[in-house]
């Protein structure tokens, strides 16, 4: 036996270390995996490594931006100025907007209950938008130490980006939106039929998914979240829909969407560390 | 400590790609970067010591991926012993050769569990066909990119080859 087994040494290692990490992982594949011991191990080793070589690229490249690049910065300015001219108008036009939006809600008895949200800045150190099994995740500078926790929504100035996956101590890893695993409550805004906007693991594009087939959606339409989920809170963007397949048959039409931020072109996101939970939760009647 | 510190340098490359990704690019392509180590061990390492290198090397993907484990230590298997069975019936000269390998070698690694993951995914989770794309362009640029580690590894090789002593010593 022993001989036996000496013999084919080689040919039963290969045997067990195929056929044992196949088992667990079929074992498992259908259920969310848990972070274990080991693991964290691993990613508490990695993300440090992570974050010094992201400050080491990022000071290389300010200290090129700050000093070699000024190069027309100038003529640049120049044309900053311009473009602020611009948008102090557009912010005052806007102000205006708002003024009159508060004395429109007073005036229909709505109290003002825009959404008070505690966010916390976060640097993006790492991302993997990988194109096999794995998902699709931003690595964040911020951990627990700094109020992030699991399932907390990450934003941007123009819209949704994911919601936390893993947390660490310094640092955390989000799940993005684009990330077939993902799924977003949403809203039509122009019709406000509601929907779920999905990732397809592409970085572009993600799909929507639930509409009936009654509602009404055309390309351009902008999404919002709805807040139903009680992830995300109401209103913030989503994406575009593209591309409206309506069959010949069944409940439901879908769409392509583009999403609102564009995952590639990351710098700083937003995590929202707590959030009015009102939001869909208030009668029918207060949404107007 | 051989394999240890190729462990460690496999550590290095996942952390370092997962940067590199972010500012080059910023996520539009993807790469396999540990990938070449296992390549790298199937060509030139003895078979335990190798198949325990790409079992490690392989967890730590499957640490760093967020998916369910398993999936990736089994593919570094699977790699290792393709590149084994290449390197012993194909003459693989230099650098030139192992990029090609390793290119397509990364190509079999993304395909397979591509259909792995169509294969336990929900339906609605399903991943498209549009995945391949990127699939093919992970693979060029991680055999493109694969000189780099092996010149790495061989480094780390000559730390732990000893002179023998010839006959006018």
């Amino acid at each position: 036996m022993r001989q036996l087994l000496e013999r084919y040494r080689d040919l039963i290692l290969v045997a067990l270390l195929l056929v044992l990490p196949l088992g667990v992982y079929l074992a498992h594949a259908k259920e969310p995996t848990e972070l274990n011991a080991v693991d964290r191990v691993v990613l508490a080793i990695t993300h440090p490594l992570e974050k010094v070589v992201a400050w080491t690229v990022t000071g290389a490249l300010e200290t090129w931006r700050g000093y070699v690049a000024l190069r027309g910065a100038h003529t640049e300015a120049a044309r900053l100025r311009r473009e602020l001219g611009t948008v102090e108008r557009e912010r005052e036009a806007l102000a205006q907007v708002h003024a009159e939006n508060d004395r429109l809600r007073s005036l229909l008895g709505f109290a003002q209950s825009g959404p008070d949200l505690a966010v916390v800045g976060a640097r993006v150190i790492g991302i993997q938008l990988d194109p096999k099994g794995a998902l699709q995740l931003l690595t964040l500078d911020r951990g627990a130490v700094n109020g992030v926790a699991p399932t907390m929504p990450v934003v941007t100035a123009d819209g949704v980006v994911g919601r936390v996956h893993s947390v660490f101590r310094g640092t955390s890893d989000v799940l993005l939106l684009v990330d077939r695993n993902s799924s977003v409550a949403v809203r039509i805004e122009r019709s406000r039929a509601r929907a779920n906007v999905r990732g397809l693991s592409l970085p572009d594009v993600c799909r929507l998914d639930y509409v009936l087939r009654s509602e009404d959606v055309i390309e351009g339409d902008a999404l919002v979240t709805s807040g139903t989920d009680g992830i995300f809170p109401r209103g913030l963007k989503v994406g575009r829909v593209t591309r409206v397949k309506r069959g010949s048959y069944g409940l439901y039409q879908t769409a392509e969407v583009i999403p609102a931020v564009n995952v590639t072109h990351l710098e700083e996101v937003l995590v929202i560390t707590s959030r009015d939970r009102r939001d869909e939760a208030a009668p029918a009647a207060r949404v107007p | 400590m051989r394999t240890l510190l190729r462990s460690v340098f496999a550590l290095l490359l996942v952390a370092l790609q997962g940067v590199l990704l972010h500012f080059v690019g910023g996520g539009a392509f993807s790469l396999a970067l540990p990938l070449a180590v296992v390549v790298y061990l199937g060509l030139q390492d003895e078979n335990v010591e190798g198949l325990l290198g790409a079992v490690v090397v392989g967890y730590l993907m499957d640490a760093s991926s967020g998916g369910p484990r398993g999936l990736l230590v089994f593919l570094a298997v699977v790699v290792f012993l393709l590149a084994r069975l290449a390197g012993a019936t194909v003459h693989l000269g230099g650098r030139r050769g192992f990029a090609l390998l390793t290119g397509a070698l990364a190509l079999v690694f993304g395909l397979v569990a591509f259909l792995f993951t169509r294969y336990v995914s929900p339906p609605e989770a399903v991943p498209g066909a549009r995945l391949l794309v990127r699939i093919l362009v992970e693979a060029i640029l991680t055999g493109a990119a694969s000189p780099a580690v092996m010149w790495a590894m061989e480094r780390i090789d000559g730390i732990f080859e000893k002179d023998e002593p010839g006959l006018l010593r």
